[in-house]
C-alpha cells in the first residue's frame, strides 16, 4: 500500500498537457513558431547554393517534381533570393493574423520547398523538421477552424479549440524522438549500445565537421571518462526518446525529460558538432503555460480571431 | 460530451505492461542474436510498440475526451498528421516525401575502427591553412554527403570532387579577397578508437590524396 502511495506520488498528476490553453497561447505560439522561421531565413544566404556544382543537387521532396528547366532557374542567385525574400514577406504575413489559413498554407509550402532545398546537397537531416510540421499543424487546424465555423455555425467550435495545434505540435515533438529510439533500439539491436559504436559515431561526426566545428569530439578516445558517457548515456538517452510521448500526459517526467534531453542535444554539439537548435525551442511548448498563467487559458465557449 | 462508462479491463496494467516488453525484448532477441537478420522484423518489432503506445492514448480517459471534443475537420486534421508522420516513418526513404521522413539516428552497429574522414584543406597565397567546410561557406547545407561518398558513380559523375574544391576555393576567396586561396588538399583523416599508448594523439593521422591547384583558375 505504502509502495504504490509513494509510486503514485513520485508520477504526479496525469494530465493532458495544453487542455486548458486559449487563443492567447495560440497566438503566442504562432508568433514564436513564424518568428522562429524568420530569424532562420534572415541568418541564411541562400543565394551562395547558386556556386554549388549542379551535380551535387539531388532534390528531396516536392522539388523532386519539379521541371529541370525550373530547378535550373531556381538555383541561380536570382531565384534563390527571390526564393527566400517571397518566403520571408509571407512569414512575415503570417504575423499579423490576417486571412491566417492561407498566408500560414502558402508559407508551408515555401517552408517545405526552402526545407527540400537545402537538404538537396547531402542527407535530408532531421534538424527541424518539427518545426516544419507545427507550421503545417497551425495552418491545417486554422483550416478546421474555419471550415466548423463556416459550416457549423459558431456553437460547431468546441471550446478547446486552441489547444489541438499546440497538442499536436508536442505529440509530433514527442513522436519523433519516440521513432528514433524505436527505430535504433529495435532495428539496431542491442549491439548498437555495447562495444564502440557511439564512440565511432562521435569521432566520425566530428572529424567530420558542419556548420558548428568544436573539434573537440575526434579527442574521445582519449578520455575514458567520457567513452563512458557517452557509451552509458546512448540507451538512457534512447529510453528517454521511446518515452518521450508521456511528456503529453505526465508533468513530473516533462521535469525530468527537458533537463535530461536539453544535456544531451547540447552534448550532441560540443562532441559531435550536431546542433538541434529547433527543437530545443520547441521544449518551451512541454511547459504547461496556460495552468500557469491564467490569462492563457481558454474561456468556456470562444472563436478563432 | 460525455463517453460511456468502459468495463474495467480484467487484465492488470502491470501485468500487460510485462507482455508487452517480453514481445518487444523477442523483436529485440530476433534482431541482435537470432540467425535470421530480416528487415520485417524491425518493421513488425517497431510497428509493435507503437501500437502499444497509441492504444495506452487511445483507452486513457482524458485523450478520449480531448479527442472527442473535436468536431470532424479537427479530427481529421490530428489524424493525418500523426499518421502521416507515422507512414512516411514506414517508407524506410528519407528523402521523396520529405518532410515525412524515417526517423533514424545512429541507427546500427558502427564498428569503424579507426574512424576515417576526407577533409579539404586549402592553403592561401600567405601560406596559411584553412579548412574549408561546405557546411560553413555554404550556410544553408545543414550536411553535405561525405567526401569518399563524392568517389560513388551512381551519387555523383566523375570530377565532382575537384568541382566541389574549386566552388569552397571560390566562395572563401569571394570573402577573403586578401588572402585567397591557391591550393585545396584533399586528405582523409583517421583517428583510432583504440590508439596504443606510446602513440602522439596531438592530432589525428592525414594523408594526402590529392592535390588541386586553385591559382591556375580552371
Amino acid at each position: 500500500m505504502r509502495t504504490s502511495q509513494t509510486l503514485r506520488h513520485l508520477i504526479g498528476p496525469i494530465e493532458l498537457l495544453h487542455e486548458q490553453a486559449g487563443p492567447r497561447l495560440l497566438r503566442l505560439t504562432r508568433l514564436g513558431v513564424f518568428a522562429l522561421w524568420i530569424v532562420k531565413l534572415l541568418l541564411d544566404p541562400l543565394w551562395r547554393l547558386a556556386e554549388m556544382p549542379r551535380e551535387m543537387l539531388h532534390p528531396v521532396g516536392i522539388l523532386a517534381l519539379l521541371p529541370e528547366s525550373a530547378l535550373d532557374a531556381l538555383l541561380t542567385w536570382n531565384g534563390l533570393a527571390a526564393l527566400i525574400v517571397f518566403t520571408l514577406g509571407v512569414l512575415v504575413l503570417a504575423l499579423t493574423d490576417k486571412a491566417f489559413p492561407v498566408v500560414a498554407t502558402i508559407a508551408a509550402v515555401l517552408l517545405t520547398a526552402y526545407s527540400s532545398l537545402i537538404r538537396s546537397f547531402g542527407p535530408a537531416v532531421h534538424t527541424d523538421i518539427v518545426l516544419l510540421l507545427a507550421v503545417y499543424s497551425l495552418a491545417a487546424f486554422a483550416w478546421a477552424d474555419w471550415i466548423a465555423l463556416k459550416f457549423g455555425g459558431k456553437k460547431s467550435l468546441p471550446a478547446a479549440w486552441s489547444s489541438y495545434p499546440l497538442v499536436t505540435i508536442v505529440a509530433m515533438l514527442c513522436l519523433s524522438y519516440c521513432l528514433v529510439g524505436l527505430n535504433r533500439t529495435i532495428a539496431g539491436g542491442v549491439h548498437v549500445f555495447t562495444g564502440d559504436t557511439m564512440e565511432a559515431w562521435a569521432v566520425d561526426a566530428s572529424l567530420r565537421g558542419y556548420y558548428f566545428n568544436t573539434n573537440i569530439g575526434w579527442h574521445i578516445p582519449e578520455w575514458p571518462a567520457v567513452v563512458f558517457m557517452l557509451s552509458s548515456g546512448l540507451p538512457v538517452i534512447t529510453l528517454f526518446e521511446i518515452t518521450a510521448p508521456l511528456c503529453l500526459v505526465v508533468p513530473h517526467f516533462r521535469w525530468i525529460f527537458i533537463p535530461v534531453m536539453l544535456s544531451f542535444h547540447l552534448l550532441s554539439l560540443v562532441f559531435m558538432n550536431i546542433f538541434f537548435f529547433d527543437d530545443m525551442l520547441c521544449y518551451l511548448l512541454l511547459f504547461d503555460w496556460s495552468r500557469r498563467f491564467p490569462a492563457l487559458q481558454a474561456p468556456l465557449r470562444q472563436t478563432p480571431a | 460530451m460525455t463517453t460511456s462508462p468502459r468495463a474495467p479491463s480484467r487484465l492488470h496494467p502491470a501485468i500487460a505492461g510485462v507482455i508487452i516488453a517480453l514481445i518487444a525484448a523477442l523483436f529485440i532477441w530476433l534482431l541482435s542474436f537470432s540467425p535470421w537478420k530480416v528487415v520485417p522484423f524491425a518493421l513488425a518489432g517497431q510497428a509493435y510498440v507503437l501500437i502499444a503506445i497509441l492504444l495506452a492514448f487511445r483507452y486513457w480517459p482524458p485523450m478520449i475526451r480531448w479527442v472527442t471534443s473535436m468536431s470532424v475537420p479537427h479530427r481529421a486534421v490530428f489524424g493525418v498528421l500523426i499518421g502521416s508522420m507515422i507512414l512516411g516513418h514506414y517508407t524506410l526513404n528519407g528523402r521523396t516525401y520529405f518532410p515525412y521522413v524515417v526517423w533514424e539516428i545512429f541507427p546500427f552497429v558502427n564498428e569503424r575502427d579507426p574512424v576515417t574522414c576526407r577533409e579539404f584543406i586549402a592553403t592561401t597565397e600567405s601560406g596559411a591553412r584553412v579548412r574549408l567546410l561546405a557546411e560553413q561557406l555554404f550556410p544553408s547545407i545543414v550536411q553535405i554527403d561525405p567526401l569518399d561518398a563524392l568517389d560513388n558513380p551512381r551519387l555523383y559523375p566523375p570530377g565532382a570532387t575537384e568541382r566541389l574544391a574549386r566552388a569552397l576555393a571560390r566562395v572563401y576567396n569571394e570573402h577573403h579577397t586578401g588572402d585567397p586561396v591557391r591550393r585545396v588538399d584533399l586528405f582523409v583523416m583517421a583517428v583510432k578508437l583504440h590508439p596504443p599508448a606510446s602513440e602522439s594523439r596531438a592530432q589525428p593521422s592525414c594523408e594526402l590524396l590529392k592535390r588541386y591547384d586553385i591559382s591556375s583558375g580552371q
